[in-house]
């Protein structure tokens, strides 16, 4: 009996020293835990809805196994050079607060002991969250701000997977330049007189500033005459002023930067004062969003949007079919701009840390420098994912590209987005001039 | 010049409607001397009250109006009664920051119960509709419905004052309080109803501009800003001086549309250059700072 007793004594005092030694979560596979900050309420929380929608479905992808979808993070259950370890997403609500943002990073980095930050949509948000990501050395990925300076700080804690502003500004006046060479699908050379007058109205933010201030670069460059350029207070209460000033510059084409709200504001505002432009083109954001279509009906044929994903790419990509299946039967909705992006964001976290096999913030900063995600493993029509790790642009996806689409009624009289440019992979004839509301 | 007319047209409409959110403002202190610092949450209450109704009993906006009016009238009462009657036995700072306090409260509340999101009205029988009155100048329809009932709120509220007992008892109680209570005058009812009438013209003026405006907790800081602009250019107390001083901050805040007029009619590119419709707010603010060095007591002001 003494020798049973003292043999217990023995395996349990083994056993405490084991326990002691061991880290935790050592002998389970554990989770990896990352913050996402995005605008899950205001004036974007549509989007926010949008983003974290994509964000969870990845994750869910990640964190089991789905045979049917050609990517490598359907293949294992969780993390596998982390033995197994789930994907933990920790949602923040920033509320388009650049402040709030980065209070709510240092949070998520000191009491909840994130692995690493995704987010945040809004450009001002990104900055103060990623400044504070800089300040405490923790790995952030972003998937959805567009502001080329973002990746102009020589941050190293700091990625940014989608195509910037500067790459989409230039797709527009490109698809200008196109409209004029008879290059666009189903419309035949128009002369550049008819739509040299172009004019803008961006938000007041760290976003809508650099697209303005971008417009008026590409426009000099490219030969256009910028009539107005406005910028006005984000989540404006009413816009009839602008829209009133927009409609006296008599432009030919008219450039927004807005979120979700102004973007709808805007359209209802143009069409109470019926001003009727050629092209009507919107920088993403709010103009591609569910409550835009919803909101605005069929008032909105014939308005483009720049973006990153339109259902039409399923089309194109067998493997965006199959995630926006499983991102419609979540939400009821296609996989939009925000949604595809943030859903990358969560992908590309998935293969850092399966490169790296390691939370630790060195290991993982390594590994996203060197990262090499082929395009066919994205839901998103890019060659890939690679960030730049020299130069200007420090920590920018460089094989991203963008897409413009353009509102139509297809058949089954639903509005959806076509592809226009590029135009190699035009989905639809453009419709122009725009036909009013 | 059709980018003068629209200007100009837009300023009168926003004008009359403007008008009526400075109405309260103006009969609550002829009245009692008090500055009411939550005006501008009155008609966000207003707003949401119009967006709300229309939306949970699916009627057109416009006709939720006497909801608004009952909700602004019945909110104004409680605040004399529990609040601002205590308030005024205090100091005058007492005052300032009593009802600076219900702002907060009011603003808070809202944002506990709507959270921060901007709401707007998508439907309706003129949301969207619009009139063109020919030289490409475009009247909103809901702007102009929205002008033409705050006239006749206006109008209601002035016969109400000049032509009915209970006006004149409320006159008298702004003149002279005390002597009007040893008339007979029942001086407090007088003042909640001034509070009422104030609450429920401005709740009116809300469900009005939802209309057109989206809604959030912090519209109201706008609204208290214009409205004592407004105030302070017709006068303290005045209604006429109100509705005058309306229309001219309506066409201040069209001072972007006039300086188009001159870019484009004479086609000077270094004005198209000027962010004039960022600065739209600003010349109201300039013009309350004038009227307030040159004529405090406004330009039709009696009040001393």
């Amino acid at each position: 009996m003494k020798s049973v007793l003292r043999f217990g004594a023995f395996f349990v005092g083994i056993l405490a020293i084991l326990v002691l030694l061991c880290p935790p979560g050592g002998f389970a596979a554990g989770e990896v835990k990352i913050g996402v900050i995005y605008p899950l309420t205001g004036g974007a929380a549509a989007a926010g809805r949008e983003l974290r929608a994509g964000a969870e479905l990845a994750a869910k992808i990640a964190n089991s196994v789905m045979p049917d979808l050609p990517m490598t993070m359907a293949r294992n259950s969780g993390i596998k050079s982390l033995g197994g370890a789930k994907i933990k997403l920790i949602f923040k609500d920033h509320e388009g607060n650049p402040t709030l943002g980065a209070d709510l990073a240092k949070k998520l980095i000191l009491d909840d002991k994130v692995d690493g930050i995704l987010g945040c949509y809004h450009s001002s948000v990104t900055k103060t969250v990623s400044a504070v990501c800089e300040q405490y050395g923790v790995p952030m990925i972003n998937g959805t701000s567009t502001s080329p300076a973002l990746t102009k700080r020589g941050f190293k804690w700091f990625w940014r997977t989608t195509p910037h502003d500067r790459w989409f500004t230039k797709d527009l006046f490109e698809l200008l330049k196109g409209l004029t060479e008879g290059k666009v699908r189903g419309v035949r050379a128009v002369p550049k007189k008819e739509i040299i007058n172009v004019a803008s109205a961006c938000e007041k933010t760290e976003w809508g500033s650099h697209v303005s201030r971008l417009i008026a670069s590409f426009a000099k460059e490219y030969g256009f005459n910028l009539r107005k350029s406005l910028l006005y207070a984000a989540k404006s209460a009413d816009l009839s002023s602008e829209v009133r000033s927009l409609k006296a510059s008599r432009a030919d084409v008219l450039l927004f930067a807005s979120y979700t709200s102004d973007a709808i504001l805007m359209v209802k505002t143009l069409k109470a004062q019926r001003v009727r432009p050629k092209i009507i083109w919107g920088q993403d954001a709010g103009f591609e969003k569910p409550e835009f279509r919803s909101t605005l009906g069929d008032s909105i044929q014939g308005i483009l949007t720049r973006t990153v994903f339109l259902p039409k790419v399923v089309e194109i990509k067998a493997l965006a079919g199959k995630v926006n299946a499983l991102y419609k039967a979540k939400t009821g909705n296609d996989l939009g701009g925000a949604s595809a992006r943030a859903f990358t964001g969560v992908q590309t976290w998935v293969h850092v840390l399966e490169k790296v096999g390691s939370t630790k913030p060195a290991d993982i900063q390594g590994a996203a420098n060197s990262i090499n995600i082929p395009g066919s493993e994205l839901v998103v029509p890019w060659a890939g994912i690679k960030f730049s790790t020299s130069g200007e642009e420090l920590g920018q996806n460089v094989l991203g590209s963008g897409l413009i689409g353009q509102y139509q009624k297809g058949p089954d009289g639903k509005m959806g987005l076509e592809i226009i440019y590029p135009f190699d992979v035009a989905s639809a004839d453009m419709i122009f001039p725009f036909p009013g509301y | 010049m059709d980018i003068l007319v629209s200007s100009l047209a837009a300023g009168l409409l926003i004008g009359m409607v403007l008008a009526l959110v400075a109405l309260g403002l103006t009969i609550i202190f002829g009245v009692m001397d008090i500055v009411n610092f939550a005006h501008g949450e009155f008609l966000m209450v207003g707003m949401y009250t119009g967006l709300l109704t229309a939306q949970s009993l699916r009627i057109d906006p416009l006709l939720t109006l006497p909801f608004a009016a009952i909700v602004g009238f019945v909110l104004g009462v409680i605040c004399y009664v529990g609040f601002v009657k205590f308030l005024l036995r205090g100091p005058m700072v007492a005052q300032l920051l009593g009802t600076f306090g219900l702002m907060l409260f009011l603003r808070n509340l809202a944002l506990l119960i709507f959270g921060s999101e901007d709401r707007a009205l998508h439907h309706g029988l003129l949301v969207g509709k619009s009139f063109d009155i020919g030289m490409g100048v475009i009247i909103p329809a809901t702007k102009l419905a929205a002008a033409g009932l705050s006239v006749a709120a206006f109008w209601a509220v002035w016969i109400l004052m000049n032509r009915t007992k209970i006006g004149k008892a409320l006159t008298a109680t702004a003149l002279n309080s005390q002597g009007a209570r040893y008339m007979g005058i029942p001086t407090e009812r007088m003042n909640a109803l001034a509070w009422g009438i104030g609450g429920a013209s401005v709740t009116i003026a809300g469900a009005l501009i939802v209309n057109f405006w989206s809604v959030n907790p912090f519209i109201g800081l706008l609204f208290t800003m214009i409205a004592f602009a407004i105030v302070a250019l017709g006068g303290f107390g005045s209604v006429p001086g109100a509705f005058f001083a309306g229309l001219v901050v309506g066409i201040i805040t069209e001072i972007p549309g006039i300086w188009d007029f001159f870019t484009y009619t004479f086609n000077i590119r270094w004005m198209a250059n000027v962010p004039m419709t960022s600065f739209k707010y600003m010349w109201v603010y300039l013009a309350y700072f004038i009227i307030m060095v040159v004529r405090p007591r406004g330009l039709f002001g009696w009040k001393r």
